[in-house]
């Protein structure tokens, strides 16, 4: 390792060594910290006197707490998806985003992990769903959707944690090197697994690193049906459809590429990662963004085309979520998911930092509409007439939908402060190849 | 309760609760005459009244009979009656027995059994001896319980609104005493309320012969006034009228609700429904003349929504078609194929006009009937059980006497007027200016906040006394409890006014040792144990149509913009029942408005006048007026405005303060029921709570009606195809049918249900939210136009299906098929996370969305039944088909080794439905009687084609039959 690659990378290594971070990092994580005091405070009270602070009743028994889990699972789905991708086909790309792209997805994992739990009419027994030796010898309900959920989450969690903690190890290693106090050289130390830079570590490294992104892959399909089979699976005319799991990958990737779209934006706009991301990076991923955004056209059409031949109490179902009470949030989210990306045809758009972002937040608020427009939109119309109500969200449930946002930027602005924020050791080796 | 006078330490909750089988018969304890005689010796003293003896009996009461029991002298001679269970012999701890007791609604009585576990009352049954009952009850009766407990009951004596004991309550009833002999009653008037008691007729005529000078007032303010008025007028004779429903062909109503407000309304369902039932004979036909809606109207097979100006039109173009064979031109197009009808049915016919009709349109029905002959097959005619007040002592007449300032002394005996007098009167403010006012009540109502004195009324089921039911019949009252607070009935007090001993028992046993001299202990107790006294029915006598009667030339109408009707409450009653906090979350038969009333007027009116449900309106009737929202209600008769009383108490407890609207404000002395008005929007809108929307009839898979020549409801659904394997039965399955030709939609099923499961109350802001935590609740749909729609019931509680979508989905097996096919709900597994309610097509699961069961409107402890499971929070609940009584049946057959008897289980449901639409049963054995009502042709089962195979399937109703049906 020359002297010349060390001192590439010194930036991206001091500044996690380095005592000062700057007064906008410290506002933003004030702001994001006061949206987690927000958190923990609902988080809390939902907890202490239970649900009912929220606007689910029968039969609105979900409300805010699956839309932002699935909108969460789509987020960390996206990102992850992404990165792994990188880390297979070793794009140029991956130097840049991807350690940012699998915090992304870890955080996204670690939100929505909250909801499944605090959901709960009683949190504190969560951990019933675990086939753990109970005296009773009493096993989980593996017939059950929720269970496949556990399962499913927990093994999104692992391989998230995994796939960004190996691609940390090297870069733990360094910091711990260059740490000046013992404490954080410990800190470093202890995380870096006793790393050494052998030949023999990069080998078992690389392998470990690009297995995990492999197993990634079908993780994304397997995660986002599982959040639709949780619907699929029931009686509910609305969502007692086979096309939902597909209907959930689709937007999920939408989702995922505009997130990663608009993170791509912002870093090479506030970090200044022209070099690192050019042009035909942002191009090729707003092409992405646009073709999947018609893929989820096609099944919104399919959608209604299957509603319309299904049995009549679907066809109702369906109308009622795109005609009645809840009609906005359906036709906002074909407006955010489907329409709005189509301003990437023109080449214009695909180079706007504005257009970028605000893409990139159109589709991601489009998704959760999406998701509104099914949980909630798909309990209005049951079997009996007799139960057809309505549903209003409260400030408590709000406070989590923001809480959680917060909670993400806060965990992002933490991990920006605390590890290097592009990996150091792509750094060095793609300026190694560059030299040769 | 720390400041109760010294008896109370036997009446207080911390006395040791006990069993007793029979409570007349505590009374007559050894032990306890020994203590009471070496304690209180002035007792002996027969017509003595000091001051200490009479609060120890009053207070004390049966309370006191816990005493020997804790002297330690039970262990020698006979073993104290009040004992502890395990000294009761026959008696097995834990289980519950049942006292034989009356209740009274608008002053005539309904038998009822109430089931008490050490020694307090949690769930209350009908009397199947008691004929204004049969073994069912109405919403009313089940509520009791909970009243009993009603943390806002009256707890200590008031003076000026200032607590005192109850040894200054009796130093202010010796000077009533003292003042009453001395001027023999001269300035004294008694307010009590006209009931069907003849304890209290007995003693009120000793208090009038005692006090010749003071005057009575018995009002009676849900009489139907109008009904003896017209026999007087059709008959010469004040008459009450008794029904048979079981012998009509054709019943025509006009106004009233005979499923529901009319007296004798448990027993007139119930014979409905036998008649419909009898296979021997064609189906019956109700035609329903109303201008309200009613569960009559509801259930009728043809119903003619009328002004209420236009009934008697109505019943007079019958008359005339009937008698002077000439109908108007302009009557109603209704009554020629009504009159044909009529005709056809003859004396297997009859005529019930409501309460608040008018009485020339109670003789005209009267008229009606005598003329078809129906008197002798379907109605009965008898003496007055309710003996109709003169003019003289009536509310307006004690109202010109305090104005005239002839009043310095007033006892109100258990009366409300400050709340319910007619508006006119201004009775609150009369009551204040009255030198001296006692009231006693139950409650601190606003008669209590305008008396000088306020006493505390003891519950039904804490006293003794005598009740006559609609048919004339005598039912006991006895307590089922010792007294939760010192407190007086109101024969107590009458008794203690007129020097006598203040028991309870020994004031009911001497009105009846007059009457059964020798035979007195048999029937006496025979009495209490049935709860009847047999034999009691009042004599049928002969009515015969005066030969000059003619009916009264019908004056000119004034013209009105509006009809203004005042009604009882389905859910309130007459606001007595307004700390109810069961009965105020009940949702209403055909709004499902609950914690409120609204002026319910027809969707066309409210078209014509732009308001929709929720406006606010100013009703005007004179110089009255009174705000209330609006309730569009299909089948409402046009340019009428039905104002629900009951609700908008000033003065009920935490439960009813101010909860809806006071239409008493409007109702007045003159026009007690119908009047006329004008309306003006108020142009501002309210929240009312409902928990149904008005919806169709949702096509025919959900709620079937089947034609009566062919009742072929579909059958059960095709096999369809099932990953699962078929649950296999070996010994039980159990499984449900519920009638919906039977269901008049009276909630009694649903309060029973909520009695019986300790189903909590949620509150109005929670009901908003659509958190209501019924296990049962009734489904209302509609059918036709929404001037004159059909409106349908139908009970909906846990199916048990057997291919249950809600166990497969459950991630923790909180929810699993039982051996007998029951899906049971495991309250500590379950970690809430809703999702069986989710896969529920039914949507009959509850969800502790907050930890009601501590919640402020929660019943108190003692009222919750002691064989059912409190919920927590975040916890999911659901009807269990009363597996308590299915496990007290198991173990009652175990203990007799014998199998389980067909009919030996019965659900609360089914326990309370006066027209027996519930059948609980063994579905394996094919001789049950649910099996036998399974194979009928109109058995199908809800949603069955979603392959859930549900355990509760629907007897689909049968269409109306004959002219106009359908």
């Amino acid at each position: 390792m020359s002297s010349q690659a060390q001192a590439f990378t010194t930036p991206l290594a001091e500044a996690p060594l380095n005592s000062r971070f700057g007064l906008a990092w410290r506002l933003a994580l004030l702001a994001s910290l006061l949206l987690v005091g927000l958190l923990v405070l609902t988080l809390g009270a939902s907890i202490f006197w239970g649900v009912g602070l929220w606007g689910v009743n029968i039969p609105f028994v979900w409300g805010f707490d699956l839309i932002n889990y699935a909108w969460w699972v789509g987020v960390a789905n996206g990102a992850s998806l992404f990165a792994a991708i990188l880390v297979l086909r070793q794009h140029d790309l991956r130097t840049a985003v991807n350690r940012f792209a699998e915090a992304i997805a870890l955080f996204g994992v670690i939100c929505a992990g909250l909801f499944p739990i605090v959901h709960l009419g009683r949190p504190w027994l969560f951990y019933w769903v675990f086939p753990y030796p109970a005296t009773y010898h009493v096993w989980p309900q593996f017939r059950s959707t929720l269970t496949w959920d556990f399962w499913a989450i927990s093994t999104h969690v692992i391989l998230t944690s995994l796939l960004w903690y190996i691609g940390l190890i090297p870069d733990l290693a360094t910091l711990r090197d260059r740490a000046r106090r013992p404490r954080v050289q410990k800190f470093y130390g202890f995380f870096a697994l006793g790393w050494r830079n052998s030949v023999r570590h990069w080998v078992h490294h690389q392998a470990a690193h690009r297995l995990v992104a492999i197993l990634i892959l079908p993780l994304i399909l397997i995660m986002q049906s599982t959040v639709a089979f949780e619907f699929a699976s029931t009686l509910i005319p609305a969502w007692h459809d086979t096309r939902l799991p597909l209907h959930f990958v689709a937007t999920g990737l939408v989702q995922g590429l505009a997130a990663v779209l608009l993170v791509a934006w912002l870093l090479r706009w506030g970090l200044r990662l022209e070099p690192f991301i050019d042009d035909r990076d942002v191009d090729l991923l707003s092409w992405l963004v646009l073709a999947s955004a018609l893929v989820t056209g096609f099944l919104y059409l399919d959608e209604a085309a299957a509603a319309l031949l299904a049995e009549p109490m679907q066809t109702t179902a369906f109308l009622n979520r795109v005609f009645g009470d809840y009609a906005a949030f359906y036709w906002m989210a074909v407006l955010c998911c489907v329409l709005a990306p189509q301003i990437l045809w023109w080449k214009r758009a695909r180079r706007s930092v504005l257009l970028g972002v605000i893409l990139g937040l159109s589709v991601s608020a489009g998704v959760w509409l999406d998701r509104f427009s099914i949980i909630v939109g798909g309990f209005q119309r049951d079997y009996l007439p007799s139960m057809w109500r309505s549903y209003s969200p409260t400030w408590t449930e709000a406070g989590l939908l923001v809480g959680t946002i917060g909670l993400f930027a806060a965990l992002l602005l933490l991990f920006a402060r605390t590890l290097p924020a592009v990996s150091m050791f792509e750094s060095r080796h793609d300026e190694h190849e560059d030299r040769a | 309760m720390n400041d109760s006078p010294p008896f109370s330490s036997g009446s207080a909750p911390s006395a040791p609760r006990r069993l007793w089988r029979s409570l007349e018969e505590l009374q007559d304890a050894p032990d306890l005459q020994a203590w009471l005689d070496a304690e209180f010796p002035n007792i002996a003293r027969a017509g003595s009244m000091d001051r200490r003896s009479w609060l120890r009996l009053v207070g004390a009461s049966l309370a006191l009979a816990g005493l020997p029991a804790c002297s330690g002298e039970g262990a020698v001679g006979d073993p104290p009656l009040l004992s502890p269970p395990e000294h009761l012999p026959g008696h097995v701890p834990g289980t519950p027995l049942f006292v034989a007791t009356s209740l009274e609604l608008a002053g005539l009585g309904r038998g009822v059994l109430v089931k008490t576990q050490e020694g307090r009352p949690f769930k209350i049954e009908g009397n199947p001896l008691h004929p204004a009952s049969l073994g069912a009850t109405d919403v009313w009766a089940q509520a009791e319980v909970l009243s009993l407990y009603d943390p806002d009951r009256s707890r200590t004596p008031l003076q000026q609104g200032a607590e005192r004991t109850w040894e200054d309550a009796e130093r202010l009833l010796a000077t009533m005493r003292t003042e009453l002999a001395f001027g023999r009653g001269k300035g004294w008037r008694f307010l009590l309320p006209q009931t069907a008691s003849p304890t209290l007729d007995r003693l009120v005529a000793a208090m009038r012969q005692g006090f010749p000078e003071a005057r009575w007032h018995r009002p009676a303010p849900l009489a139907p006034s109008g009904a003896q008025a017209g026999a007087i007028s059709a008959f010469g004779r004040a008459v009450d009228l008794v029904p048979d429903l079981t012998q009509a062909d054709l019943v025509l109503t006009l106004g009233g609700d005979i499923f529901l407000f009319e007296p004798g309304h448990i027993r007139l369902a119930a014979d409905w429904q036998a008649r419909r039932r009898n296979r021997e004979k064609p189906l019956p036909r109700l035609v329903a003349v109303e201008s309200t809606p009613s569960l009559a109207g509801a259930r009728a097979d043809q119903r003619i929504p009328l002004r209420p100006r236009l009934v008697e039109g109505f019943a007079h173009a019958l008359w005339a078609g009937l008698a002077q064979n000439a109908v108007p031109a302009e009557a109603h197009p209704a009554v020629a194929t009504l009159l044909a009808e009529l005709r056809r049915a003859g004396p297997r016919a009859v005529v019930l006009a409501g309460r608040e009709q008018p009485a020339a349109v109670h003789a005209l029905a009267l008229a009606i009937n005598a003329h078809l002959g129906a008197f002798g097959t379907t109605v009965h005619a008898i003496e007055p059980v309710v003996a109709p007040t003169p003019p003289e002592e009536d509310l307006p007449a004690l109202a010109e006497a305090i104005t005239a300032g002839e009043v310095s002394g007033l006892v109100i005996l258990g009366a409300n007027p400050a709340y319910d007098a007619p508006a006119d009167l201004d009775f609150g403010r009369l009551v204040r200016r009255v030198p001296l006012s006692v009231h006693l009540g139950f409650g601190r109502d606003e008669t209590a906040a305008a008396s000088t004195w306020h006493l505390p009324k003891c519950h039904p089921l804490e006293s003794f006394g005598d009740l006559r039911a609609f048919d004339g019949i005598v039912g006991f009252r006895q307590p089922a409890c010792v007294r939760l607070v010192p407190s007086l009935s109101p024969e107590e007090l009458l008794a203690n006014l007129l020097g006598q001993a203040p028991d309870g028992r020994e004031l009911l046993a001497a009105t009846w040792a007059e009457q059964w001299g020798a035979d007195f202990d048999i029937r006496f107790t025979r009495a209490l144990e049935d709860g009847v006294v047999e034999g009691s029915a009042a004599p049928r006598i002969p009515v015969a149509l005066r030969p000059d009667w003619s009916p009264a030339p019908r004056p000119p109408l004034p013209p009105a913009e509006l009809d203004i009707l005042f009604s009882l409450d389905p859910s309130l009653w007459d606001g007595s029942y307004a700390n109810n906090a069961w009965l105020q979350e009940l949702p209403k038969p055909l709004t499902k408005q609950v914690w409120g009333n609204a002026a319910l007027i027809a969707p066309e009116t409210a078209a014509a006048r732009g308001l929709s449900t929720g406006d606010l309106i100013e009703v005007i009737a004179g110089e009255r007026r009174v705000a209330a929202p609006v309730w569009l209600l299909p089948g409402h008769a046009p340019d009428t405005v039905t104002l629900p009383l009951g609700y908008g108490r000033e003065s009920a407890g935490a439960v009813g303060w101010r909860v809806g609207f006071d239409a008493y404000l409007l109702r007045t002395a003159a026009d007690p029921w119908i009047t006329s008005g004008t309306l003006t929007p108020l142009g501002s809108q309210v929240e009312l709570i409902s928990t149904q929307h008005h919806h169709a009839l949702p096509g025919h898979a959900v709620f079937r009606i089947v034609s009566a020549d062919r009742p072929d409801a579909g059958g059960p659904p095709a096999k369809l195809p099932s990953l699962y394997p078929e649950w296999r039965y070996e010994g039980h399955a159990w499984g449900m049918s519920i009638d919906l030709d039977a269901c008049i939609g009276c909630n009694a099923c649903v309060i029973a249900c909520q009695a019986e499961n300790n189903v909590m109350v949620v509150g109005p802001e929670e009901v908003a939210r659509g958190r209501e935590m019924h296990w049962l609740r009734i489904d209302r749909y509609h059918g036709g136009a929404p001037e004159n729609p059909d409106t349908f019931f139908q009970p909906v509680l846990c199916m048990h299906c057997e291919k249950a979508p809600c166990e497969v989905v459950c991630p923790v097996n909180a929810t699993v098929h039982s051996a007998e096919g029951l899906n049971d709900m495991v309250y500590n597994r379950c970690v809430g996370t809703r999702t069986c309610s989710n896969n529920c097509p039914y949507k009959v699961r509850r969800f502790n969305f907050f930890d009601y069961s501590s919640a402020e409107l929660a019943p108190p402890d003692d009222a919750l039944n002691p064989h059912v499971t409190i919920r927590e929070r975040g916890v999911m609940e659901k009807c269990t088909y009363c597996i308590q009584r299915i496990w007290t049946a198991r173990t009652q057959a175990n203990v007799e080794n014998r199998p389980i008897r067909d009919g030996e289980i019965v659900t609360a449901c089914q326990q309370a439905c006066p027209t027996q639409a519930f059948r609980f049963g063994d579905v394996n054995d094919e001789n049950s009687a649910v099996s036998r009502l399974k194979r009928e042709p109109r058995d199908y089962a809800m949603l069955g084609e979603l392959n859930t195979q549900p355990r509760t399937t629907y007897l689909a109703r049968i269409a109306p039959t004959g002219e106009n049906g359908g």
